[in-house]
């Protein structure tokens, strides 16, 4: 039997997004409703990135930390301060390896230089970094920052969150088959429209465009992070993107994290949390629930339910 | 007596971070969305034009309007069927090239399958029933099948096992209430290597027993027991800077008869746009003739067989090469509806064969096969 069945009706759309690659695939539906369907996410993932990107100086980020020290809070909108809640709650579920005040490390840390920064450069900025000092009030929804030179960036799951967001506009127009990839950060709207799960490699965190696994997905979110896309290498040693709020200095221990969860927010978080906490992530991960690949400092990979 | 400190820390609240991640409104959609068997229904219609030729001499044209159908049920559950017409007219293949009077044949076949397929997470189960019937042949076929997927879905087994019986009652009678039964079984692996790459490996065995010989042709005596093997090796290369797909496969053929074949295919899938794919598509066959085929004589009489031993003029059981180039285009119209259209070219050779000499005194043999396909998804 052969079946004609099984034309992939599918509509793909690739930009740029947020400093990365964006994806969206769906399938299942005719041209203009997924047309229609695409337009309306991308727009939400502008929106999103307009708002939250601490590059554009009339953002809200851009203003919440423009005010920073000058004593005056600034009152968020709802969406806002769901982000900063879970930002809260994640600081401390993570005992504050997770710090969107870590942000500031970015003046010593140049991924493009040939040295790391000098330890003394470090410790300068240290005292500019904790979540626990930012005055965050929930019931006026106001933020303020106690101390110049402090701020505070959503780059940790923004990314994440616009995908969750691209999804559900998505789901909202009635596409129930497809995913939405930012840069390798990927949210599900379902399964593919005969209800086979589509397939998605983990990158190779040593080789460019080689994948050390595959896993088949219908719904919810995955996640990766590494230590392959910004880092800079000295003597043998790699000094990842991925930096501790409290020492100032890149995660080590592992190569790549990846989770699965039913958002991608959730993954990605998750993943950071767990390449921040080394050694102890896995356990972490165990006690989030959560299906997760590692690949550690040799390379070797390791699949608990992923 | 004191409490004894436990010695881990307290559980977290399992998946705190997830619940704190759906306390923002507006990222979970609240449909829900079913997973494994198929959820959509599908009905597709062929119609295919095919028609052969050899110098001279008009061929067999047939024309078979084919249908199919896939019907979910439920979440774990789903039915297939298929049925064909062949309304075959024309000559049979002429089994001796050199020598006239091919006979005149009508024949209309029926034939229909069904399938039943049981998803589980990581494997699937499908039994089916195939019937084929024309006036003067019975086909009954059933099959069992098991797929199974790995831990991380990288690598597929599949297992099958097959028995057919035929019921064999020429016109002419040969031989009457002849049958032929078959026993088949097939193992097969599939690996994602990479994300772009899909390698496979298939191996069948048939082994038969029966009337296996064409009652309509002179001198067609051939053994009772045949014994097939197959081994398949398939490549799947995705270029994903041009959207399209290199397929390369490589199939070995070797059977009792003492035919030894090999074949190669490349395709390429091109994504042309969004709504249409275009496939085109090139195979090269070639085999070592049967035991016991004899090539016809250029001239003369048909030579001496001994009453008995093995003997067929059939040149499918000769040895010989062949090209087969052919195109599909593929157009989804929208959501519903699709269609496609796919041409091929056939011709075989003696003098195409590879490694070793072609069997003489037969002329090419050409065939052109049209078919056209809708298919309409619910």
């Amino acid at each position: 039997m052969s079946p004609a069945a099984g034309g992939a009706e599918e509509l793909v759309a690739r930009f740029g997004l947020m400093a990365c690659q964006a994806e969206i695939r769906v399938a299942g539906v005719d041209a203009d409703a997924a047309q229609a369907g695409i337009e309306a996410a991308h727009s939400e993932l502008r929106r999103i990135e307009a708002k939250y990107s601490r590059y554009q100086s009339d953002s809200l980020v851009s203003r919440i930390n423009a005010a920073a020290g000058s004593g005056v809070a600034v009152t968020v909108d709802e969406e806002t301060a769901g982000l900063l809640d879970f930002a809260a709650s994640l600081h401390q579920q993570s005992e504050g390896l997770f710090d969107i005040s870590s942000g500031v490390l970015r003046r010593a840390w140049n991924f493009r230089a040939a040295q790391p920064p000098r330890p003394e450069q470090i410790a300068e900025l240290l005292p500019l970094i904790g979540w626990s000092r930012v005055d965050w009030n929930r019931s006026q929804r106001r933020i303020a920052l106690p101390q110049a030179g402090m701020e505070i960036d959503f780059g940790g799951f923004g990314k994440e969150y616009a995908a969750d967001r691209a999804a559900a506009v998505l789901v909202a127009a009635g596409l129930h088959h497809g995913y939405v990839n930012l840069g390798g950060d990927i949210r599900l709207l379902g399964p593919r429209p005969d209800g086979r799960p589509w397939s998605f490699g983990i990158q190779h965190p040593r080789q460019a465009g080689a994948t050390v696994a595959g896993l088949a997905l219908g719904s919810g979110a995955l996640a990766t992070s590494g230590d392959y896309e910004r880092y800079l290498e000295v003597d043998g040693r790699r000094y990842c993107h991925i930096l501790n709020p409290r020492t100032g200095w890149p995660a080590r221990c592992w190569q790549s994290v990846s989770v699965q969860a039913p958002l991608c927010l959730a993954a990605g978080a998750l993943t950071t949390v767990a390449m921040l906490m080394e050694e102890a992530g896995p356990a972490f991960l165990r006690r989030q629930n959560v299906p997760f690949l590692t690949i550690n400092e040799r390379g070797e990979l390791r699949r608990e339910g992923l | 007596m004191a409490a004894t400190k436990p010695k881990y820390p307290a559980r977290e609240p399992r998946g705190s971070v997830l619940l704190a991640a759906l306390a923002l409104p507006g990222l979970l959609p609240a449909v829900a969305v079913a997973e494994n068997a198929p959820e959509q229904a599908v009905v597709a219609y062929k119609q295919l034009y095919y028609q052969d030729s050899q110098a001279g001499l008009d061929r067999i044209t047939v024309h078979a309007p084919s249908l199919y159908g896939l019907l979910p049920m439920g979440e774990h559950w789903s039915l297939e069927g298929s049925a064909v017409l062949d309304a075959v007219s024309g000559a049979s293949p002429r089994y001796y090239s050199s020598v006239s009077g091919a006979s005149h044949m009508d024949d209309l076949r029926v034939a229909g399958d069904a399938k039943l397929t049981y998803y589980r997470e990581r494997s699937a189960y499908s039994v089916s029933l195939s019937r084929s019937q024309e006036h003067d042949y019975i086909s009954n076929a059933a099959a069992l099948e098991a797929r199974f997927s790995s831990d991380d879905n990288n690598t597929t087994y599949n297992f099958g096992i097959g028995a057919a019986r035929d019921a064999i009652n020429p016109t002419n009678d040969v031989v009457e209430d002849e049958t032929k039964t078959s026993l088949q079984g097939i193992a097969g692996v599939t690996r994602a290597l990479t994300a772009h790459d899909l390698v496979q490996l298939q191996l069948s065995y048939s082994s038969g027993h029966g009337y296996f010989s064409d009652p309509y042709k002179l001198f067609d005596n051939r053994p009772r027991q045949r014994d097939q093997g197959t081994a398949l090796l398939r490549w799947n290369h995705h270029l994903q800077a041009v959207d399209a797909t290199l397929r390369l496969s490589y199939r070995y053929y070797a059977d009792s008869y003492g035919i030894g074949a090999h074949t190669a295919g490349i395709e390429w899938v091109q994504a042309l746009n969004d709504v249409l794919t275009l496939t085109p598509s090139l195979r090269y066959y070639t085999q070592s003739s049967a035991d016991f085929y004899f090539d016809p004589p250029a001239s003369g009489p048909f030579p001496n067989v001994p009453e008995g031993s093995y003997s067929s003029l059939d040149q499918r059981l000769s040895a010989f090469g062949a090209l087969e180039g052919g195109a599909k285009l593929e157009w989804r119209i929208d959501s519903k509806w699709s269609a496609d259209l796919k041409a091929s070219y056939y011709q075989q050779r003696s003098a195409w064969r590879l490694l070793g000499e072609g069997s003489p005194g037969l002329d090419p043999f050409r065939y052109v096969s049209v078919e056209f396909g809708l298919t309409r998804r619910f």
